[in-house]
C-alpha cells in the first residue's frame, strides 16, 4: 500500500468538509442584509425570476459537494461483511476504530495537540510578521518576504527528509512538537501573506489615532489592530487547523511511535490491518471522525470568514 | 491650554529633493484658532503631523507651552487629533471610541463615564452611545471624531481637513459648529484645510503655505485686503483676484487706457529692481461698469447670476509687455456686479477699477511693492 493512495481518503474528507463554507458566502451575505432594509426583492416577479436559478444552482452545488460526505457517513453505520458491522445498522465500525491499538482518544488527542499548536504558532508568527511587513520599513524587507513565499516553491515531499535529519539533530524527531513546527513552517507563506494584506488594509490613521490617544506601539497593536485584523487571523487559523488536522505526510515521516500517531496516520494503518484485507467500514468511520471537527469549525467561523468588518469606520 | 511654537522646524521626506516643511517659524497663541491653508502638497498636513509627533522633525524645534516636544512620542504631547477620514475604532461603540483615550490614560471609570456623557450631550450623540461607527451617518461619525478629541480636554486640538468628507450643506453647518465650539472651549487649535472659504470663516488667523514655506500669517481680513505675495492674492478670495502684468510708464502701470498710478515707494522699488513691468491685482468687486472712454474694454464670455450678485467673466486685450510674445495676448478678467442689468455673453463692455482698490506686486519676485 503506497502512502499516496492512502492519502486520498483524508483529503477527500477535507474537501467535503469544505462544503458548508462553499455554500456559506451566499447565506452570510443574505443574513447580513435585513438590517434596516426592506426585503422587497423577493416579492416582485423580477425577484423570483432572478432568485430561482440562484437557488437551483447553489442547491445543486451543495448536493454535489455534500454527497461524498453523506455517503461515507451512511456507509460507516451500514452492514457489510468483513467489517465491524456485519449485520444490521449500528456503530460496530466505530468500536473497531475506538479499540484500535492505543485507542482513538489517544490519536484524537495527538491530532488535536498538533493542530492546535500549529494554529497557535501560525497565528502568533503571522500576526507579528504581517504587522512588521505592512507597517515598518527595514533593509532586506522584500528579500525576507520573498524568501518566506519561497517555501511554497519547494515541493513538500523533498523537504521532509532534510527536515527529519534536522529535527533529529535538535532532538525533536518522533515528537508531536516537531510535527507542529514543520506544519507551521509550511503554513507561513500563506499566513504571512494574508496577514500582511490584512494589516495593509487597515488605514494608518487608525494607528495614528491610537498613538495620539495615548497608546504605545504595543498597545496600538494589541488594542486597535488586533480587532481590525481579526477576520484575517480567523482565516489563517482555520487554514492552519484544516491542513494540520488532515496532514498525513509529515507525521508519516516524522513519527515512528504508534502511541504518537495522529488520526489520519492511525486510520490509514487501521485500513490494512488484517493480512492486507482492507476494512472499509472502520476506514469510513475514521473519515467521519476526521471530518467532523472541520465541519463544526467551519459552521462556527463561516460568518467571520466573510470580511466586511471594517466597513463604516472610515469614509464610504 | 497652551501655545504652540515652530522654531525653524523642517521636515524632509526621504528621497525628496526639497523639504516638505521648510524652516517654519510660527507661533500659535493660547486659545487661538489657526488655520493652515494651501494647495495640495504645500506641507500643511505635514506641519500638523509634526505638532502631533506623527512626523519626525529633521531640524529645528517644536514647543507646546513651555515644553519642548520635538523628541516626545505622540502619547506624551497632550494633544488630540481629528483625522480626515475620522479613524474611528471600528470594533468599539461610540462610547468606547470616546472613552478610549481616557482609558489609556487610566482615568477612573466614574469619571470616564461622566466625561463621555458630557461630551455626548455637547455633540448630540447621546442616542448613539451604544452604536458601532459603521451604523452611523457621515455627520455623526464626524461628531464622534470631534468628541474623541474634546473628551480628553487636551492642550491642543489638531484637525486635518475634518470636513472634507461631508456633503456641501453639512460642511457649512459643521463649520460654524466647530468654530463656535472652539471659541467656547478655548483650546488652542491648528486646523488644516485646502478650502480657502473654511480658512477665512473659521480662523482667528490664517497661515498660507506654498511648497513647504509660509507665505503669510495674518487675520483673514488682513490677508484679503493686504496680500503680501501674488500667490496669497490669487489663493485667498473666490473668485480669485485678477492679476495682470502691466508695463511701467512714468511711474504708472498701464492697462489698456487705464493708467494705474503707483505710489512713490512702489515706483522706486520697481525701478530699483530694473523692472519694466509690474503685476497689478484687483478683486472682482473692485470693478464697475462704465460707459465709453473710461476704463478698459472686455468681451463678455460668461455670466454667473447668483441672485445676490452676478459674476462676469470676460477677456481683455493684455497690455503689451516688452520681451514677452504671447500667441493670444488676452487676459481673463472677473468682475462682481449688481444682479440688475448684467451684460449678456458676447457683448463688449467697459470696466473701471475703483480708486485705490488695486494691489501692485513685483513681477520678478512676486512680492507686494510698498504702498
Amino acid at each position: 500500500m503506497s502512502p499516496t493512495s492512502t492519502h486520498g481518503r483524508p483529503t477527500r474528507a477535507a474537501d467535503s468538509a469544505g462544503t458548508p463554507a462553499a455554500a456559506a458566502p451566499g447565506r452570510g451575505v443574505r443574513g447580513g442584509r435585513p438590517r434596516g432594509k426592506p426585503r422587497s426583492r423577493g416579492a416582485t416577479v423580477g425577484g423570483v425570476v432572478l432568485r430561482t436559478p440562484y437557488w437551483v444552482f447553489t442547491t445543486a452545488l451543495a448536493l454535489i459537494f455534500l454527497y461524498p460526505l453523506v455517503w461515507t457517513a451512511v456507509s460507516s453505520v451500514s452492514p457489510r461483511a468483513g467489517t465491524g458491522q456485519v449485520d444490521g445498522w449500528g456503530f460496530g465500525n466505530y468500536s473497531t476504530l475506538g479499540r484500535y491499538q492505543a485507542g482513538i482518544w489517544v490519536y484524537l488527542g495527538n491530532s488535536a495537540f498538533v493542530s492546535l499548536l500549529t494554529v497557535a504558532l501560525t497565528i502568533a508568527i503571522s500576526f507579528l510578521g504581517g504587522y512588521a511587513f505592512a507597517r515598518f520599513d527595514f533593509p532586506g524587507k522584500n528579500v525576507l518576504f520573498l524568501s518566506t513565499l519561497a517555501i511554497l516553491m519547494v515541493p513538500y515531499a523533498t523537504l521532509l527528509i532534510p527536515l527529519y535529519v534536522l529535527l533529529t539533530r535538535v532532538g525533536l524527531a518522533n515528537s508531536l512538537v516537531g510535527v507542529a513546527l514543520v506544519l507551521t513552517m509550511f503554513q507561513l507563506p500563506f499566513a504571512t501573506f494574508m496577514m500582511r494584506i490584512s494589516f495593509e488594509a487597515v488605514p494608518r490613521e487608525l494607528d495614528e489615532a491610537a498613538m495620539v490617544d495615548g497608546c504605545s506601539s504595543w498597545k496600538v497593536l494589541w488594542q486597535v489592530l488586533l480587532p481590525a485584523v481579526k477576520p484575517g487571523l480567523i482565516t489563517v487559523g482555520l487554514f492552519a487547523f484544516l491542513t494540520a488536522w488532515n496532514d498525513f505526510m509529515a507525521p508519516l515521516i516524522l513519527i515512528n511511535d504508534t502511541n504518537r500517531m495522529t488520526l489520519p496516520l492511525a486510520v490509514s494503518n487501521l485500513r490494512g490491518q488484517v493480512q492486507g484485507v482492507v476494512d472499509y467500514g472502520a476506514t469510513e468511520a475514521g473519515v467521519v471522525v476526521l471530518a467532523l471537527p472541520c465541519v463544526v469549525l467551519f459552521l462556527i467561523f463561516q460568518r467571520h470568514y466573510v470580511r466586511g468588518f471594517m466597513s463604516g469606520a472610515f469614509k464610504g | 491650554m497652551a501655545t504652540v511654537e515652530f522654531v525653524e522646524a523642517t521636515r524632509v521626506y526621504p528621497g525628496a529633493d526639497r523639504p516638505a516643511v521648510d524652516a517654519f517659524e510660527l507661533q500659535i497663541a493660547d486659545g487661538e484658532f489657526l488655520v493652515l491653508v494651501g494647495p495640495s502638497g504645500c506641507g500643511k498636513s505635514t506641519a500638523l503631523r509634526m505638532i502631533a509627533g506623527l512626523e519626525p522633525v529633521d531640524a529645528g524645534r517644536i514647543r507646546i507651552g513651555e515644553r519642548d516636544v520635538t523628541d516626545l512620542p505622540p502619547k506624551n504631547r497632550d494633544i488630540a487629533m481629528v483625522f480626515q477620514n475620522y479613524a474611528l475604532y471600528p470594533h468599539l461603540s461610540v462610547a468606547g471610541n470616546l472613552g478610549f483615550a481616557l482609558k489609556a490614560a487610566g482615568v477612573a471609570k466614574e469619571e470616564r463615564t461622566r466625561r463621555i456623557r458630557a461630551t455626548a450631550a455637547l455633540l448630540d450623540l447621546e442616542p448613539y452611545l451604544d452604536r458601532k461607527p459603521r451604523m452611523l451617518s457621515g455627520g455623526q461619525r464626524q461628531r464622534v471624531a470631534m468628541g474623541r478629541a474634546i473628551v480628553r480636554e487636551p492642550q491642543v486640538f489638531l484637525m486635518d481637513e475634518p470636513l472634507s468628507n461631508l456633503d456641501a450643506k453639512l460642511r457649512v453647518s459643521t463649520r460654524t459648529q466647530i468654530a463656535s465650539l472652539q471659541r467656547r472651549l478655548g483650546v488652542t487649535t491648528a486646523y488644516v484645510t485646502h478650502d480657502q472659504v473654511e480658512a477665512m470663516t473659521m480662523g482667528d488667523r490664517v497661515a498660507v503655505l506654498r511648497e513647504g514655506q509660509l507665505c503669510q500669517v495674518d487675520t483673514p481680513l488682513a490677508l484679503y485686503e493686504r496680500p503680501e505675495t501674488v500667490f496669497v492674492a490669487g489663493f485667498i478670495g473666490s473668485p480669485a483676484m485678477n492679476l495682470i502684468e502691466a508695463p511701467l510708464e512714468d511711474g504708472c502701470a498701464r492697462f489698456g487706457e487705464t493708467v494705474i498710478p503707483l505710489s512713490r515707494a512702489a515706483a522706486r522699488a520697481a525701478a530699483d529692481e530694473g523692472a519694466t513691468a509690474v503685476t497689478v491685482g484687483f478683486r472682482p468687486e473692485a470693478l464697475e461698469l462704465r460707459g465709453d472712454g473710461e476704463g478698459f474694454a472686455i468681451t463678455v464670455d460668461l455670466v454667473e447670476e447668483l441672485g445676490a450678485d452676478a459674476y462676469l467673466y470676460g477677456t481683455a486685450v493684455a497690455p503689451a509687455v516688452s520681451g514677452r510674445i504671447d500667441a493670444t495676448p488676452t487676459v481673463t478678467v472677473v468682475a462682481r456686479l449688481a444682479p440688475k442689468g448684467v451684460p449678456r455673453r458676447g457683448e463688449k463692455v467697459r470696466l473701471r477699477i475703483r480708486d485705490d482698490a488695486f494691489h501692485v506686486f513685483s513681477t520678478k519676485t512676486g512680492r507686494r511693492l510698498p504702498d
